[in-house]
């Protein structure tokens, strides 16, 4: 039964921890070395794509925009660029034609004066499914040693954790307000009925007693 | 435009579900606090009437207003969101 338990606890930690990891933002310093436009079609990894452009429609297949990017460490990262508009995840990004056209004003190519940039982005590279990183917007930065405090994660992990302690002080206020008395009066209803029926059964026993010839007690 | 009422409408919903849950909470902590205010002091006056002045003020006061709030931050905070991934 242990084993069950801390099985059943370790696939729950592991997928809280891989939703906050893929959706969260994360910032990569890079320096960007182009970009392009490639048409996608979806197939079993169609999970792990955004959506078309706010306002245009969906096929099963479109034009995806693509940042590719080196980090300082020399390995390559391609992120794609995608509207993530009203939908999952909720970054209401609507401006993804922009973020391509910022992207290509920085192209850095010239690796003796290289551009370097954070780029915030979430969800993972995955070459076995095909999937991207969704960058969501580009800034100059100063070197590739910029430390980057990731401000919003703090909050809302923060934020977090009032809400659900906050859910849990309701439920307890709930539980010891209403569902407490209300068990309590069943209990109490119950042992007055079982009372009653002592009562009845004693007073029936003797009664039958008074055939069988034994004293009343 | 279909897509932005969506989310507008799951959203109010959401924030009616939140709100009408902290109401019943704050109602309810507001309760327990003149019961044992009154408890504490044996008074002023009959239990019932005491608690019944004390939620009255409530339903009138502050505390009762903030809740609002349940509706106001998480549409701001969209509201920034979209503005500061999109036009900043």
């Amino acid at each position: 039964m242990r084993y069950v338990k801390w099985t059943l606890f370790t696939i729950v930690a592991v997928l809280l921890v891989s939703f906050f990891h893929y959706t969260l933002p994360q910032h990569d310093i890079v320096r960007i070395v182009g970009t392009e436009n490639r048409r996608i079609d979806f197939g079993e990894n169609s999970f792990f794509w955004a959506s078309p452009d706010v306002g245009t429609s969906a096929g099963t297949n479109r034009d995806v925009r693509f940042i590719n990017a080196e980090r300082p460490n020399g390995r390559i990262i391609v992120y794609r660029n995608e509207d993530t508009g009203w939908g999952w995840p909720p970054y209401f990004k609507l401006d993804s034609s922009n973020l391509q056209a910022e992207s290509q004003a920085l192209v850095s190519t010239d690796k003796a004066n290289p551009v370097w940039v954070s780029v915030t982005h979430y969800g993972w590279r995955n070459e076995f499914f095909t999937i991207y990183p969704n960058a969501i917007t580009v800034t100059q930065v100063e070197g590739p040693d910029v430390r980057i405090i990731p401000w919003f994660n703090i909050l809302f992990f923060i934020f977090l954790a009032i809400i659900l302690v906050m859910l849990w002080r309701m439920w307890a206020q709930f539980r010891e307000r209403t569902i407490d008395p209300a068990l309590e009066s069943i209990g109490d209803t119950i042992d007055e009925v079982d009372a009653r029926a002592d009562g009845l059964w004693a007073r029936f026993r003797a009664w039958l007693a008074t055939w069988t010839g034994k004293p009343r007690r | 435009m279909i897509a932005m009422f969506r989310l507008a409408l799951f959203g109010l919903a959401g924030m009616t579900i939140m709100y009408f849950l902290v109401s019943i909470y704050s109602r309810s902590t507001q309760r327990e606090e003149l019961e044992k205010a009154w408890d504490a002091a044996q008074g002023p006056g009959d239990r019932e009437e005491f608690i019944a002045a004390g939620m009255a003020a409530y339903e009138k006061g502050l505390r009762k207003k903030l809740i609002w709030l349940v509706y106001v931050i998480p549409t701001l905070a969209v509201l920034a969101a979209i503005y500061l991934l999109n036009f900043a």
